[in-house]
This record gives structure tokens, sequence and C-alpha cells, in this order.
């Protein structure tokens, strides 16, 4: 039992075992609901609620129509998904007995959460879906829009990988000489406990939906609690996909979330075919390029995107709640300029609404996915292998001079 | 606790959130001399995996195994 216990607990996951099981769990969720994973689109709607409490009349947002701001987030399964999600992750965090609070010494990375939470936000509702909708369940939907905000995340997050290394913005670390001192640790354990606490209470309100007819309200909450658990115990990050790969040539992540989108495509087509569903396809546009790299930038700003902040929050990362204030200002910025300031109409409105499903055919479809996704991956362990090239050559280079 | 190894240098990266952990620690291995033990103090959950994993990608040795303090990682890098 102790054994089971640390493996689940005192260990992080394979991500590429969590990334393949939260591909599968994303295909059975729109089996059964016909909305895929998401949370952005429940950020936006959140600004939507703070601005409604303040006496904002948004009833004239043609943002707020599309993405159909009723009810609460309590009567939404999408914000189920979203609480699940911050549950899941606590829960876990908790009974791992990990939770602390984690302040930045940088003060500076405040104001970058800040600006770069703004930033993502902004992105991610400009290009319709962050990481989750235009990525890793947008891919699997197989709405070509998702293959056009991969690649400008790609270039995004370069950019920002380039600013994260400079300087000013990295600023100097406290290096001492001689040994440091740890904290003292601590005899009582009593985290567990309250995650246990947690997960019960939790538990019970999704039984309780299902038992009162709330299917959806259950369904998501439940999924939430599964997406939250998986990430947290993966330490799934999409920032460090990318990032990472350029900064210092690892491809864990980016692997793992490749391979995680793959076996979704190949649930998700069976699904959409036995059960006749219509996938979800977003307007592939200008907006959607411009939305991914500004997304892929601010991410990196933050050092975390719509997803990690969350479990990061959870675990006591206070980096993190700046991130999300600034996700959701991000998200509603955008709302208001959507028709306000003429976004649409300049960046939205040439585009159509590509679906390889039906440009293609299932076959092609699933084929021509597949094989992006191959050269995807190609193109990550190229990244990596010239990365330590440069490495090795670069040390050579340093012991010669010595 | 072991503290039977005495670090030429202490980095301490307690707050600090992914990627800086990574960064700091291998500019400050790039930074000192051969054979300097360089001692991390980190608590940011993604580091506890990606700072012994790319300091070994860099070339670098560890002293020992990483030693798990509450909710803090101590790790032992040779430059």
């Amino acid at each position: 039992m102790k054994k089971i216990n640390q493996s689940i607990f005192q260990r992080y996951w394979n991500p590429y075992v969590v990334l393949a099981i939260a591909g599968i769990l994303s295909a059975v969720y729109f089996g059964l609901t016909s909305t895929v994973w998401a949370v952005t689109g429940e950020f936006t709607r959140l600004g939507g609620d703070i601005l409604k409490l303040f006496g904002v009349d948004i009833s004239g947002w043609a943002y707020y129509d599309m993405v159909h701001l009723k009810g609460t987030t309590w009567s939404r399964p999408d914000g189920w998904i979203v609480w699940g999600m911050f549950v899941g992750a606590l829960v876990m965090v908790l009974l791992s007995n990990s939770f602390k609070i984690r302040r930045p010494q940088q003060k500076r990375r405040y104001v970058q959460g800040l600006i770069g939470g703004i930033v993502a936000g902004f992105g991610a509702r400009l290009a319709l879906g962050c990481n989750l909708a235009a990525f890793f369940t947008g891919v699997p939907q197989f709405s070509f829009h998702s293959w056009i905000f991969i690649v400008a995340t790609g270039i995004g997050t370069f950019f920002g990988a380039k600013l994260t290394k400079t300087r000013w913005w990295k600023g100097k670390p406290t290096l001492t000489r001689g040994s440091g001192k740890p904290a003292p640790a601590k005899a009582r354990v009593i985290q567990p406990y309250i995650g246990g606490a947690i997960a019960i209470v939790y538990l019970a309100l999704t039984v309780y939906f299902f038992v009162t007819g709330q299917k959806l309200l259950g369904l998501g909450a439940l999924f939430g609690l599964a997406f939250g658990i998986l990430i947290e115990r993966g330490q799934i990050c999409f920032t460090s996909a990318f990032r990472d790969l350029f900064l210092v040539g690892r491809s864990v992540m980016a692997k793992a979330i490749i391979l995680g989108m793959a076996v979704s495509s190949i649930v998700t087509i069976i699904v959409i075919s036995v059960y006749g569903l219509t996938p979800i396809t977003q307007i592939a546009a200008l907006s959607t390029f411009i939305g991914g790299a500004l997304f892929g930038f601010g991410i990196v700003m933050a050092s975390g995107c719509e997803t990690g902040m969350m479990y990061r929050l959870m675990e006591g990362q206070v980096l993190f709640l700046p991130v999300f204030a600034g996700n959701v200002i991000g998200a509603t910025i955008l709302a208001y300029a959507w028709d306000h300031l003429g976004v649409y109409d300049t960046l939205v409105k040439s585009g159509a609404k590509v679906n390889l499903l039906d440009s293609l055919g299932p076959v092609g479809a699933i084929a021509a996915t597949l094989a992006m996704l191959a050269v995807l991956y190609g193109l990550t362990v190229y990244r990596e292998k010239q990365y330590h090239r440069k490495i090795v050559l670069a040390k050579g280079a340093k012991q010669h001079a010595n | 606790m072991q503290t039977d190894l005495e670090a030429d240098f202490t980095l301490d990266l307690r707050g600090e959130s992914c990627p800086y952990p990574v960064i700091y620690t291998l500019e400050a291995l790039e930074g000192m001399n051969k054979g300097e033990l360089l001692q991390v103090i980190t608590d940011c959950p993604g580091s506890f995996r990606n700072v012994p994993e790319e300091a070994i990608a860099h070339g670098y040795t560890f002293a020992k195994d990483p030693v798990k303090n509450g909710q803090e990682y101590l790790f032992y890098i040779y430059a």
C-alpha cells in the first residue's frame, strides 16, 4: 500500500502517459457532450459576469452572444470544467503534501505575469481558443484553425524565449558562497487530510448533479476534476513545450503533447464516425495567426498558459494570481474590442470555418493530421539535436581557450 | 539529514517559477570553475524534474542524489 501511495502521490507521473489519457478523455467528453475540453471561453464569460456585477450593460456585445453568456459559472458545464480542474489540482497538491505559499524573489515577476496574462488572454480569445480548443483539443476536431494557431504560437514563444533571456527581464538570482540552509522540516503533516475532505465534498456534489438530473453539469464537474488531476500530476506545461525547446533544448513536453494529440485524434475520429457527431470548427482567419502569436508571446512572459497557471496557483505559486487576473482581463478586453473596435471586421470576417473532415473526408483528415503531427515531432527532435550540438561545440571552444 | 558535502556556492531559488530555476542553475554552473560544487535549493515543482534532467543533459554531474526536504528539493551539482 505504501508503495502504491508513493508512486501516485510522491512522484509526478510520466507526461506521455498523462497526455495520452487526457487525449482519450477529451475525445470521450466530446462524445458524451458534443463540447470540448476548453477553459478560456469560460474565462471570457467570467469577465462578462464581473462587468455585469459592476453594472456594465453588455447585452449588445457580439462576443458574449457568440460564447453564449448565460446563467452563472455554477450553472454552466464549461464553468464546472474550470472549477473541477482547480479542485482536482488542489486535491492532488494536498494529498502529496506539496502545498506551499511560494512568492517570487524577483518582484518584477508580478508585473510580467499580469502583462503576460493579459496578452495571452487577449490572443487566445482572438484566435478562439487557447492551448486547448485551438491546440490540444482543436487538432483532434480537425479544425484547421488549430494548425494555424500551433505555428503562430511557436513563433510567439520563440520571441518570448528571446525576451526571457535578456538581463533586465530575468533578473539576477541570489548566488551565495558556501552551503545554504534548507527550511526546517515540519513534523506534522495535515495537508493530505484536507485534500481528502475536499475530494469527498466535491464527489458528493458531482453525485448530486447526476441524481438531480443535471447530467451536463455532472459530466463537466467530473471531467474537469480528472483533467485537473492529470495536468497537476503530469506537470503538463504547454508553455514549456515550445519555450524550453528554444531555451535549453528540452523536448519532453513537446513530444508528449504531440503524441497525446495523435491518440486523441484517432479516438475522436472513431467517436465522430460511430455516433455521427459534427466536429467543432472555428473560423480560420488572420485573427487566428495574430492571436496565436500574441498567445505564444504572452504565455512565456507570464511563465504559464491558461491551463498551466491553474495547477500552479493551486500549488501556492502566488505569481499566478496576477496571471489568472490578466487572462480574464485580456479575454474581456478582446470581447469589447471584437465589435466596438472593429476587430471582427478587420481580422475575422474574411476568414472561413475550415474542417478537414469536410474538405478531405475522414481518411484524408486523419492521415493529414497524423502527418502534420509527425512533422512537428520531427522538427522537435531536430531542434533538440541542433541545440546539443551547439552546446558541445561551445564547451569545446571554452576548454581550448583555457 | 546528510550535510557531509560542503558546497562552494548556493543558489537559493525558492519562490521562483519555471523556467527561471533551469536558466539560473545552468548560468551559475557555467560561471563556476570545473569541479566546484553548487547547491541548488528550489521549491517550484516543475524544477524538481527539469533542473536535474537539464543539468545532466548539459554535461554536469551530481555529487549525490537529490534531497527532498518537505516542499523543497536540494540538488548538489558539480560544475
